[in-house]
């Protein structure tokens, strides 16, 4: 493989499906997949994943643009790749009315929603279901999503099924004696816990997005946090419900892949993921499969049991629910080795392909979990078995952001002139920016640059590739004041080394 | 020529422009025949051709009487419009200063008045019974035209000037002294600024339900809203040119014609409405809202003519007796002293009846006033219950007083000692307790606690439903069914997306989810989402919207909004309960012709009144839209008005607590009076509450007003109202309302 | 103080502006009876309440919107070949003509003399939660502020950080900026005048308001 910029030579042909992985559909062309269409309702680089995987299934899409994304790499992908009215410009990708009205125009039978924008929106999947002209909604039933977007009802679900939560109220407490109670039973179980610090968390139950949130660390002043919060909630979103919780402060996010067919009887796992690398704002920027690698490092507690108690778990609630597509349960593992389940995403995940990288179904070879996404969605049956997928290797992503990690994560826009790395067999680099530079990053979005996926035979091969890429990364640009490209490569590079430890 | 004959030709000439001002053309004929007369008399008499210069003028001026007896026969309901809207019309100036013997102003002096559309004087009439003379006191009351006087502003009364009437209404009372009202108005000056227009119409009307003094109106020009603002009294005198309607005759017919801005309806159109609208002194003594009709002259009152103040005079005098009279406790002396002065030919200032009341007096009065007033205008609406049931009814009502009256006023009272007392021993019996137990209580706090699995005890649970929010709403919109987008109003400013028909109309409730704008929701919404599922208990659903002045084509559109909405009248009385809290609501439903109010929905009203009243229950009015007063039945509409601001006023002081709840949008009558005149008034969000609409404040003031004009917020910083609440938070404020406003009992004292 | 005869000369050899009404949303266009030359009307009434000439309309999901005139003008160019058909978000639909109206000039002019506060980055804008209030209640120029206050939120890249006024201490003349679009950087946000400077500034308004003619 040729180095450097040559790379970005043999990278011109990104912006195309490949031949032989096109050739890759026709073990799953099928009857079912015939005579549909996709809309890819979202942007950059998981839009780019969707036509891809809807190149390998052999489906036809739609895609749609704002102004100002006119130049980022899906809408060039699509306007290669899509044939007849396959590409729209649309005023926003938060208007659902676009979408429902781009993919009438477009003659569309299916909805991807990627990530982000409408892929947990329980409403735009019930609309997309029930609207007079139907349509698949590639995701789980409206009804999943609404239950399982949830994080109460999550909670109690899962405690219904004894799965362990975050100790805390699984309800909006209304009363202060009653809160008064859950609080003093927190404290006191962090205290059997040995935690020497325990904290208790006071949250509206209303609330979202870290507003209305404060912590306790001493049960005096209990009660006049719990009425502050109560009076901002009712002030705020006129419910005074609060949630009470534990504070659980060093921990590791680790979350299991599930998938599942149309039927929701057997879903299946793609293993684990270790998310722990996050900023300051809890934004993932590494993460790796499998969750914790307990043959190659030390870990405090049974990693092992850790995983497959989290899996087990994870496949028992999708049971439970009748689980209908891909997901993920998000987990949290304290520093004692409990794990408590956080909360489910009803979408597929940026980090996807971490799992998808390590995986091996029997008699298919590579994974492709949006293609797997697709085709469960469209109504295909699964076709195997827990027994079939096999795993091998460590899959360390890299989330390359133009942002300023020393600086509080503050995002950053301007424009890149030059972006380059070294190809190399192990490495998978997904990216909306073109090849076509100096490209623009748009304000309204997040400022992510790209995906970078590197696999391992385990975890120190990994790494070491992780940072030999990152090593040969060249990103420059400027932005309007002239200020240099500020990216978060070094932060990445930094962090390499934390990878699976706890 | 002498000054003298100048002077009365100047005032033939002004005859002569009346007649032609008031027939708008017609008669023409006429007209010019006098034209020619006069012209030619006042050419011989400049050029000193005549012979007896007024032995000629007394022909002519006999000739110009003869054309005015015989014109009068032929006045139209709209010819009588234009006679009461002439400058040349006597104004209460005129009447101060003919009818009493005295006079001052004490609202003002002309144009240096809060209001000069508002003219209030004490006023003095002096009586003569044989040697001794007897000076009596007055509070006169009326709106002044000025003979067209500009800063008059033709009558129409702004709210301050209301206000004005209302203080010294109170004045009156204090002093004991009778209240002479004379309504010249064509109706209220529609502006909102504080105290507002509708709202303090409905004080006034209100506040006259139970004025202690005798009241008397005269009414001239009686346009709707403006004339009930001082119109409620004992008796009502109506000047038999006048006339009383709901409605000017040119807005019934803009309404009628369906006219946009700035057209003009034609004058056939509005003659035609003029007739129909039955507004005229005999109509309005037929259906009994004018007790007695004042003569006036040929094609109506004018300054000059003397005799008409004369009988004016009699008949003020006459009435403000017989009201005086009609308080005696004696029915045969009171049978008595009221057939003497019925009589007309006893001249009512050689007799002496004195106007001060005994207290007693005083609270018959008003009781009289308030059963006249519920009296009224049952007969058009139509009760189509059946006579058993009906029979039935009154039974149960006359059955069950003894026992609400034992349960309420005797039971209640001495169980509200008996408890205070339990709590008194139950408190006592506690604290015994406490003390007793602290010294185990001190050794129980160190024994260790059971802490066994505090995790697991945390776990208790719930289980996972699988739709439990789904059914949120009891009732949803039937437009959820259809897949369209719809665009909020407040789009433009507060950029809202469209929002999708089903999301909007079912699980939104109506509610834009960026820029929380209320859409409209149906009737049937609030019924089913706001009160307990299944307490709502519908009763005189029987009682009928009908036609009652037989208005053209009316039967039809009444009949069509039945079919539509299912209703019987455009208001629906029901008892239902908010978490077992039990009330009675009456709904004005904007679906059924706008929500407007006729005989029917204020009987419903009425009814309704009672009987929280008698069930000791609150009353909830919720408002999901009204348009204002059925014009199409006239005064059968207007009469609404006094009437169920007179039931609420006696429901409050039998202890009752009234809410009024405003929902899209409420305007003109039935905010000018009962729901308006509630001491606690609410809104729900993006609701508009108003006097009068921007298309009738630019016709009749002429102003553009602001967009938003009257959207309820405004109305909240006005001081109009007390509260905005959300739609979805409906049931549980009006849950906390009644608890906090109506205390322990939910009902006063 | 600059020379406004000049530039009110300036302004009046080219009067006119050219205004692209496009398509706000996705959707299908029917164009309304109108005809390329045809003089059109923007929103009327003293708070423009009342909607300028309807140009066509856009239906998108069973929603069918008129598009109205922005502003007087004559029509120059219509894009009939998108009638009845589906057209993108921001296609051009109808081509105006406008001449300045007063107002415009007197804003073009009064961008040379107020102290504009430029954005410091390409964003959308908005007022505090405090000053929105009071501008929606009144209007802008009830505003004062102070040097170093907390006047604005800057939205970008999702996040929301608030930005504080620097310059001199006035009453907010003008606003630059509309509810949800982006400005770019150095673009400028508010027009602030000093309170010294009203009188000189209301004499141009007079200047602006009797010189310019409007047809």
């Amino acid at each position: 493989m040729p180095a450097g910029d040559a790379a970005r030579d043999s990278g011109s042909a990104r912006h195309e499906i490949p031949e032989q992985e096109k050739s890759l559909s026709t073990a799953h062309s099928d009857n079912i997949l015939r005579n549909h269409k996709i809309l890819v309702a979202n942007r950059g680089e998981i839009a780019m994943r969707i036509m891809r995987a809807c190149g390998r299934l052999n489906i036809p899409f739609a895609a749609v643009y704002t102004a100002e994304d006119a130049a980022s790499g899906h809408v060039l992908l699509a306007r290669g790749e899509g044939g007849e009215k396959s590409l729209f410009r649309v005023s926003s990708y938060h208007d659902a009315n676009e979408l429902t009205a781009v993919a009438d125009e477009a003659g569309c039978t299916a909805v991807h929603p990627g990530y982000g924008f409408f892929a947990e929106d329980f409403r735009f999947a019930r609309r997309v279901a029930k609207r007079d002209r139907k349509m698949i909604f590639i995701g789980p039933s409206w009804k999943i999503i609404r239950e399982l977007g949830d994080k109460i009802n999550t909670k109690r679900l899962a405690r219904s099924l004894d799965v362990p939560t975050v100790p805390g109220s699984d309800r909006p407490i209304y009363d202060e004696m009653e809160a008064e109670r859950i609080a003093k039973t927190i404290f006191e179980f962090q205290g059997q816990q040995g935690i020497s610090r325990p904290l208790v968390l006071v949250k509206a139950s209303a609330g979202g997005g870290g507003m209305g949130i404060e912590e306790v660390y001493d049960p005096e002043l209990f009660r006049s946090v719990y009425r502050r919060v109560r009076n901002y909630a009712l002030r705020q979103f006129k419910d005074e419900g609060v949630l009470i919780e534990q504070r659980i402060m060093d921990f590791n996010h680790l979350e299991v892949q599930i998938v599942s067919d149309r039927t929701g009887m057997n879903p299946v796992h793609f293993g684990t993921r270790n998310c722990s690398i996050q900023s300051t704002g809890l934004q993932k920027r590494i993460e790796v499969a499998p969750g914790f690698a307990p043959d190659a490092l030390e870990y405090s507690f049974d990693a092992r049991k850790v995983l497959d108690d989290i899996v087990a778990y994870s496949l028992k609630m999708a049971r439970t629910v009748g689980y209908d597509n891909v997901g993920t349960w998000e987990w949290i593992v304290t520093r004692k080795g409990d794990p408590y389940l956080m909360e489910v995403n009803t979408r597929i995940q940026v980090e996807n392909g971490v799992s998808a990288r390590i995986a091996k179904i029997r008699g298919q070879g590579g994974v492709d979990l949006i293609a797997e996404q697709i085709r469960t969605g469209l109504g295909e049956p699964l076709g195997y078995r827990q027994e079939d997928i096999s795993f091998e290797g460590v899959s360390i992503e890299y989330r390359l952001i133009a942002e300023e990690p020393e600086n509080n994560f503050t995002p950053w826009a301007g424009q890149i002139e030059s972006f380059s790395w070294k190809d190399a067999p192990w490495l998978t680099m997904l990216t909306h920016v073109p090849d076509k530079l100096p490209y623009e990053i748009p304000t309204e979005f997040d400022p992510n640059l790209a995906l970078a996926i590197v696999y391992g035979k385990d975890i120190q091969e990994a790494g070491e590739r992780g940072a030999a890429f990152l090593n040969s990364l060249r990103l420059t640009g400027s932005d309007g004041t002239g200020a240099n490209l500020k990216s978060n490569a070094a932060f990445l590079k930094d962090n390499t080394g934390r990878i699976l430890y706890f | 020529m002498d000054n003298n004959i100048e002077k009365y030709l100047q005032n033939l000439r002004d005859r002569l422009t009346y007649i032609t001002d008031i027939f708008a053309g017609k008669h023409s004929d006429s007209a010019a025949l006098l034209e020619e007369k006069l012209s030619a008399f006042s050419a011989r008499a400049r050029s000193g051709n005549c012979e007896d210069e007024y032995a000629e003028l007394s022909t002519v001026e006999g000739l110009v009487a003869y054309v005015e007896r015989r014109l009068e026969k032929t006045l139209t309901p709209m010819d009588c419009v234009r006679v009461v809207r002439h400058p040349q019309r006597i104004c209460l100036r005129d009447i101060l200063e003919n009818v009493y013997d005295n006079f001052t102003e004490v609202g003002g002096q002309d144009e240096h008045s809060l209001d000069p559309g508002m003219l209030i004087a004490r006023a003095i009439i002096t009586r003569r019974r044989g040697k001794k003379t007897y000076m009596q006191s007055v509070m006169v009351i009326g709106q002044e035209k000025g003979h067209g006087a500009e800063y008059r502003n033709g009558g129409s009364v702004k709210p301050w000037g209301n206000a004005k009437a209302l203080q010294y209404m109170s004045v009156a009372e204090t002093e004991g002294i009778p209240i002479h009202a004379y309504v010249f108005t064509p109706g209220s000056y529609p502006v909102e600024d504080y105290p507002g227009a509708a709202q303090q119409i409905a004080k006034n009307i209100y506040n006259m339900a139970g004025l202690r003094v005798p009241v008397i109106a005269v009414i001239s020009e009686g346009g709707s809203g403006g004339a009930e603002a001082i119109g409620l009294a004992d008796r009502r005198l109506m000047l038999s040119h006048g006339y009383y309607s709901v409605i000017s005759p040119e807005g019934a017919a803009a309404i009628e014609g369906r006219l946009r801005n700035g057209e003009r309806a034609t004058p056939e159109l509005i003659e035609r409405c003029a007739a129909n609208l039955k507004m005229l002194a005999e109509d309005n003594l037929k259906f009994g809202y004018v007790d007695r009709i004042i003569q006036e002259p040929p094609l109506g009152a004018r300054p000059w003519h003397f005799d008409f103040f004369r009988s004016l005079r009699q008949e003020v005098i006459r009435a403000t007796d017989e009201v005086v009279i009609s308080t005696r406790k004696m029915p045969i002396l009171r049978g008595l002293a009221l057939a003497r002065h019925r009589n007309p030919e006893n001249d009512v200032d050689s007799l002496h009846i004195r106007w001060g009341l005994s207290g007693a007096a005083k609270t018959r009065l008003v009781r009289r006033r308030q059963q006249k007033f519920l009296r009224l205008s049952r007969q058009a609406a139509r009760d189509r219950r059946p006579f058993l049931t009906k029979t039935a009814t009154a039974f149960f009502d006359w059955i069950s007083k003894p026992w609400v009256v034992f349960k309420y006023d005797f039971y209640h009272k001495h169980q509200r000692r008996i408890s205070t007392l339990m709590e008194e021993v139950s408190n006592e019996i506690d604290m015994l307790k406490y003390r007793l137990l602290t010294p185990w209580r001190k050794l129980s706090r160190r024994l260790p606690g059971r802490v066994d699995n505090k995790a697991k005890e945390l776990t208790a649970l719930s289980s996972w439903q699988e739709d439990s929010r789904s059914r949120r709403w009891n009732y949803i919109s039937p437009r959820y069914k259809t897949d369209r987008t719809l665009t909020c109003p407040n789009s433009e400013s507060y950029g809202c997306l469209d929002l999708w028909g089903p999301d909007l109309f079912a699980e939104f409730a109506g509610v834009c989810s960026h820029c929380g704008y209320h859409f409209p929701m149906e009737p049937e919404w609030y019924v089913n989402n706001v009160f307990d599922a299944g307490s709502v208990f519908e009763f005189n659903s029987e009682i009928e919207a009908g036609n009652p002045l037989d208005y053209p084509g009316f039967s039809a559109l009444v009949a069509q909004a039945k079919k539509k909405t299912g209703a019987k009248s455009g208001c629906m009385t029901f008892e239902a309960r908010i978490d077992n809290i039990k009330m009675v609501v009456v709904m004005l439903m904007g679906t059924f012709r706008g929500g407007s109010v006729g005989a029917a929905e204020g009987y419903k009203f009425v009814e309704a009144a009672a009987r929280a009243a008698k069930k000791r229950y609150p009353l909830l009015a919720y408002v999901h839209g009204t348009a204002g007063i059925r014009i199409q039945e006239g005064t059968h509409g207007v009469i609404q008005m006094p009437r169920c601001t007179v039931a609420v006023r006696r429901y409050i002081e039998a202890g009752g607590l009234y809410m009024v709840l405003y929902d899209t949008n409420s305007f003109a009558g039935p905010v000018a009076s009962f729901l308006g005149c509630s001491p606690y008034q609410f809104a729900v969000r993006s609701s508009n509450i108003g006097f009068a609409g921007p298309g009738v404040i630019k016709e009749t003031t002429g102003m553009d007003i602001p967009p938003k004009y009257h959207r309820s917020y405004r109305a909240l910083s006005r001081g109009h109202i007390q509260g905005i609440w959300d739609r979805r938070q409906i049931r549980a404020n009006v849950k906390q309302a009644l608890l906090t406003i109506g205390g322990r009992n939910l009902y006063y004292r | 103080m600059l020379d406004i005869s000049k530039l009110l000369d300036e302004i009046k050899s080219s009067p006119y502006r050219e205004i692209t009404v496009t398509a706000q949303h996705t959707g299908k266009i029917a164009f309304a009876e109108i005809e390329t030359g045809a003089r059109v009307r923007g929103p009327q009434g003293q708070w423009k309440e009342m909607p300028g000439t309807k140009l066509c309309t856009l239906e998108r999901e069973r929603n069918p919107k008129p598009v109205y005139a922005p502003e007087n003008g004559e029509i120059c160019r219509i894009h009939r070949e998108l009638d009845g058909r589906f057209v993108e978000a921001g296609s051009p639909l109808v081509v105006l003509r406008h001449k300045l109206t007063r107002d415009e000039v007197q804003r073009i002019i009064l961008q040379k003399t107020l102290y504009l506060f430029p954005a410091p980055e390409r964003a959308k804008y908005y007022f505090t939660p405090e000053a929105d209030k009071k501008i929606r209640a009144s209007d802008a120029r009830s505003v004062t502020v102070r040097n170093g206050m907390e006047l604005f939120i800057m939205s970008r890249m999702k996040r929301e950080v608030p930005l504080n006024y620097t310059g001199p201490d006035g009453v907010i003349y003008e606003v630059y900026f509309k509810y949800n679009k982006n400005l770019d950087v150095g673009a400028p946000l508010v027009g602030i005048c000093p309170p010294e400077h009203l009188r000189a500034i209301q004499t141009l308004v007079m200047r602006v308001q009797t010189e310019w003619t409007e047809t």
